[in-house]
């Protein structure tokens, strides 16, 4: 009787893993006060809208969120699942209703904070997916519930594309992928699905990269190609027979385009072993790093920057208890439904860990995308929380009382 | 590990989930391991040479002194106003954005701008993307940018400008040009503020943001045209020792170099060693929050203390000038015979340095160097070359005593038949004319009265051998090596030139009284410093030490260069005494030709010359007196040449006394400077 109650008690919340996110999200607001605190307070902003506090802000009301979320169990929430992911569909087209912000259109103003639908998009998607993955296993073999599936995550994904936020929609594939590998979705079936949607993805890119204008099936924005060209180290993306002042501005355009990686190189190279220090990193405060990406999505120079390798180690690490964490909870999980939550919880924070650092060192090409806890913007930080608030949910609710 | 160990055997598929995210985060590490580790130099290099810009900062110019450490050269503060145009930046970024609305309202004007669609259209255009907006080029915001920024700045000077209450004019060119190249540096406004201006700027400087009075130093040459020569001029130098330098600048701020004289040959020790101020600049390349580094301060360069004596020079050029009042060309060097120092030189007419610190028009930099006959550049004490005429007669004389001269021998000088009043003397059926007039001549009275049929008789009698062989022993025919560039060496053969030259009998005849060659007055000078004192042919020295700039920091010890003995000529004392006395007799005596440089208690000895030359077509003379004082004790030599002078006695010899009444009064502590000068 003791015994259980002790084991309930102590076993109820993850500690390692909040403290994990507690220590991330300290040293986001750490960071983002180096990049943004001469700025704001030159603006002449009161304290508590500097966004280093800000960001802290967003963490408590997050946290806020995850208490009102563990208060009921996640097979409860999971039933309001479909109506939450159609009432996001509407919410992403209605966002090309409003005029564009930074030329895109993501944002919706909602009192003092923008606030993103593709954000809420990843976590209705997660439900979704996840309940609707969560049927009897020898249904999940019919290939009209694989394509089924296959258009939860398309739909979203495609209108996020158009928005154009390359990097959001990046993350619904992987999502899809993992959790109908966690489903027991048949791995001849999946290995398909990825080798068609490998090919599908590399003809894509043949046809960006290399095909002539007339031949340009995929349209993407002008910008995402040319960081794409920049990936792949493309310095001159004239086609043959081009005029040399259109090679001239096409080479200047690349070059302005490889700036933002060459400088998130230099400031995180130049961070050396044990990097420079609080707040005497040089690459942001002279403007080497993009003014408006320092603090979200180029946090990563930043603190790679000012603490060196053992800085940028020790936020994989964090990062690597949260997500290990998270690997766990999926296998403790009471029923399928809260594995798959969990498994998709872990596939969303690692794409956006991946996809964002990869970016900073030059893994992956350069998509807006933030990195979880660290990167300000309360959007992003919210849904980070809310998300591992669904991994401590399942948690919490891992044995039938 | 404990995850993978934790987690249910069978669950494949959550254990390839861990593997995939395991080897992801492994990936991400490894990655940043290469670029923060491996690579982390290459990275840092780049971060250094895109945010920090180089740039020259020249070293103080080593000052040079007179022999008593009077200052002839120097440097003084001017006072420049600057404008940072980082701290305009806000402006510009302000008059870009309303350039850029008045240049989209203008344009949508063009366009033809009718909102008549009503709002459904609208709205339906702003969903496709079609709202009418104006499509601006980069060149057209490059110009909008360029355009705010000339508006913002050319604003800003006008203000500055209205305060002082001059005008200030900004030229579009170059601010852009200024922009272009180097932003982080500031912009010079107004580059020599009066002491009116410099007041009024710190009382209200506060108001104008970005503007700064910088104080900057600039050679002054605080005698003007005094010693020019000598001294010299810089000139504007844009690549100071680009070859030698490890950094390469991305600027060099205004340099000078030595063009001639001291300046140039003293270069290395005056200029002093350049220093690099590091600025660091933002992504924009502008200087970021006023943060300057001075990584090397210059190295001040060394002072020169010269052997030149303030006083004595002015004196020398006073006397000089007394000639034609400043019109005349000639020089005038005094020389210590005990070791060679130069006390004083000067040739006329002179320029003042200065002139060439600041841009110089052509026509102005013609007449400095090609107006003939003045060439105001023509350094004619050491660089003139000239017939020494009958000053040669005293080494001459040497010769003759050293051939078995009897000095009491009587010579007879028959008189011209065209010229009864003066001498003449035939070589073979030529007759050479002779200024002095017939009659018995010795030695003394050779020489004193300047006498040509006596040497030219000896001369040949003697021939070439000796005669040319002693003038080249006192240094004839050569550079005298007294350390600047602009020195000649003179035309004076060897005897085993002569074949080559096809000499005869007329042209011994010629050099045996000084003509057909030529010298340079310092050549001169130092020759009459070895008959001086027996023998001794000095290095002429100009340059008594070089020390650090500032006497009481610990640079580079002081270091004294001796003067140096050349070479010996090594005679019977009595022959030097024999031709020092008809020196002092050419001046003391009644019938000498030099009796214009008497004076009295101070006895002056010397040599009158007058040397006819043929140039452009007309007869031209040149005047000499060569003199050392006083008999008893050699002190000082006075060498004095003048350009179409009257004669060496009546042009030259009055200008050595002014010098040496000068010299007495000096040595009594009475300088009154020149009585009549």
């Amino acid at each position: 009787m003791l015994d259980t109650a002790l084991n309930r008690r102590e076993s109820r919340i993850d500690w390692p893993l909040w403290l994990a996110v507690g220590l991330l999200a300290l040293i986001g607001s750490a960071f983002i006060h180096s990049v943004t605190a001469d700025t704001d307070s030159a603006a002449g902003l009161p304290w508590w809208r500097y966004r280093s506090v800000g960001h802290l802000i967003a963490f408590v009301v997050g946290m806020m969120f995850v208490g009102g979320l563990c208060l009921v169990d996640y097979g409860r929430i999971a039933r309001w699942a479909l109506v939450g992911y159609w009432i996001t569909i509407p919410m992403l087209l209605g966002v090309f209703l409003l005029p564009p912000v930074n030329g895109a259109q993501r944002w919706v103003k909602l009192g003092p904070a923008n606030f993103q639908p593709s954000e809420l998009a990843k976590l209705t998607f997660l439900f979704a997916m996840a309940s609707f993955l969560a049927r009897p296993i020898e249904e999940l073999r019919r290939i009209e519930n694989i394509l089924k599936g296959l258009g939860l995550a398309l739909l979203p994904c495609i209108l996020i594309l158009k928005e154009p936020d390359l990097g959001s929609s990046l993350v619904f594939m992987p999502m899809a992928l993992t959790m109908m590998l966690v489903a027991g979705v048949p791995r001849k079936l999946l290995s398909r699905i990825v080798g068609f949607g490998l090919l599908v993805t590399s003809l894509a890119l043949v046809d960006v990269l290399l095909a002539p204008p007339g031949w340009k099936f995929i349209k993407l924005q002008e910008y995402q190609r040319r960081r794409l060209l920049v990936f792949f180290n493309v310095s001159d993306p004239s086609p043959p027979g081009s005029s040399p002042e259109m090679r001239r501005q096409n080479r200047l355009l690349m070059r302005d385009t490889a700036v933002n990686v060459d400088q998130a190189m230099i400031s995180i190279g130049s961070g050396g072993l044990t990097g420079k220090g609080w707040r005497q990193g040089t690459q942001h405060s002279l403007g080497f790093l993009p003014r408006l990406g320092a603090h979200n999505d180029f946090i990563f120079s930043v603190i790679a920057e000012e603490e060196g390798f053992l800085g940028s180690v020790t936020i994989i690490f964090l990062y690597a208890v949260v997500l290990f964490r998270g690997i766990r909870i999926a296998g403790e999980a009471r029923d399928r439904l809260g594995r798959l939550l969990a498994a998709g919880v872990v596939t969303l924070l690692f794409t956006h860990i991946f996809v964002n650092i990869g970016m900073n060192i030059r893994l992956m090409p350069v998509t807006g995308i933030p990195l979880p806890l660290l990167s300000a913007g309360g959007t992003s930080v919210l849904c980070s929380l809310v998300a591992i608030g669904i991994l401590q949910n399942i948690h919490l609710y891992r044995r039938h009382y | 590990m404990i995850v993978f160990e934790q987690l249910n055997k069978g669950d494949h598929s959550l254990r390839a989930l861990a593997w995939g995210v395991l080897l992801g985060l492994l990936l991400m590490m490894g990655q940043l391991w290469r670029v923060q580790v491996m690579s982390a130099d290459r990275y840092r290099a780049s971060l250094q040479t895109q945010s920090f810009k180089s740039v020259r900062v020249p070293a103080l110019r080593g000052r040079i002194l007179d022999r008593n450490r009077r200052e002839l050269v120097g440097n003084t503060p001017r006072y420049r106003l600057d404008l940072y145009l980082d701290e305009l930046r806000p402006q510009f970024e302000a008059e870009y954005l309303r350039e850029k609305r008045e240049f989209v309202a203008a344009r949508r004007k063009a366009m033809g701008d009718s909102s008549s669609g009503g709002w459904v259209l609208e709205f339906w255009n702003h969903l496709r993307h079609r709202s009418k907006t104006v499509r601006l080029t980069s060149v057209d915001l490059e110009m909008l940018q360029r355009q705010s920024r000339y508006t913002v700045v050319s604003n800003t000077v006008a203000a500055v400008g209205s305060r002082l209450g001059t005008r200030l004019v900004l030229s579009e060119e170059a601010l852009h040009s200024h922009y272009l190249n180097r932003r982080f540096l500031p912009l010079s406004i107004l580059p020599d503020c009066n002491p009116t201006q410099v007041a009024q700027i710190t009382e209200q400087i506060w108001a104008i943001p970005g503007v700064a009075l910088e104080q900057v130093a600039v050679r002054s040459y605080r005698y003007g045209s005094l010693a020019a020569h000598v001294l010299g001029h810089l000139k504007r130098d844009d690549n100071p020792d680009e070859d030698r330098e490890e950094i390469t600048y991305h600027y060099r701020l205004p340099d000078f170099v030595g063009a001639i004289g001291l300046e140039k040959s003293l270069d290395a020790e005056l200029r002093g060693t350049a220093g690099t101020k590091a600025i660091q600049v933002n992504s924009q390349g502008y200087r970021h929050h006023q943060s300057e580094e001075l990584l090397t301060p210059p190295q001040p360069g060394r002072n020169v203390v010269t052997t030149l004596d303030l006083n004595l020079q002015s004196a020398v050029e006073k006397a000089l000038n007394t000639v034609k009042g400043g019109d005349e060309r000639g020089a005038a060097i005094v020389l210590d015979p005990l070791n060679g120092d130069i006390l004083a030189m000067a040739s006329a007419p002179s320029f003042d340095p200065t002139e060439f610190l600041s841009p110089i028009t052509t026509t102005r930099w013609e007449s400095f160097h090609n107006k003939e006959p003045e060439r105001p550049m023509f350094s004619r004490a050491t660089y003139g070359e000239y017939a020494p005429g009958s000053t040669f007669k005293v080494i001459h004389a040497l010769a003759q005593l050293e051939n078995g001269l009897d000095p009491n021998e009587i010579f007879t000088v028959r008189a011209n038949p065209a010229d009864p009043g003066h001498g003449v003397y035939y070589v073979g059926n030529h007759p050479i004319g002779d200024r002095a007039p017939p009659g018995e001549y010795d030695f003394r009275r050779a020489l004193i009265k300047s006498s040509n049929s006596y040497f030219i008789h000896y001369g040949l009698h003697m021939g070439w051998d000796r005669l040319l062989s002693m003038g080249r022993q006192f240094g004839l025919g050569e550079k005298t090596g007294i350390g600047i560039g602009e020195e000649a060496t003179g035309f004076f053969p060897a005897t085993e030139d002569i074949p080559r030259l096809g000499y005869r009998q007329g042209d011994l005849a010629n050099i045996c009284i000084g003509q057909e060659i030529t010298v340079t007055p310092l050549q001169m000078a130092v020759a009459i410093g070895a008959i001086a004192n027996g023998g001794q042919v000095f290095y002429p020295r100009l340059v008594h030490r070089i020390e650090p700039y500032d006497l009481f920091s610990d640079g580079a010890p002081e270091r004294v260069l001796a003067g140096q003995v050349r070479g010996e000529v090594r005679l019977p004392h009595r022959y030097y005494e024999l031709v020092r006395a008809a020196m002092r007799d050419d001046v003391l005596d009644d019938e000498g030709t030099g009796k214009a440089a008497r004076l009295p208690d101070f006895a002056v000895c010397g040599k009158t010359g007058t040397a006819e030359i043929k140039g452009n077509g007309r007869k031209d003379k040149v005047t000499w007196f060569v003199s050392f004082a006083p008999y008893e004790a050699p002190r000082y030599v006075v060498v004095v040449m003048i350009e179409s002078g009257g004669s060496g006695g009546g042009t030259c010899a009055p200008v050595a006394k002014l010098i040496y009444r000068y010299l007495r009064d000096a040595e009594t502590g009475q300088t009154k400077g020149l009585a009549g000068g």
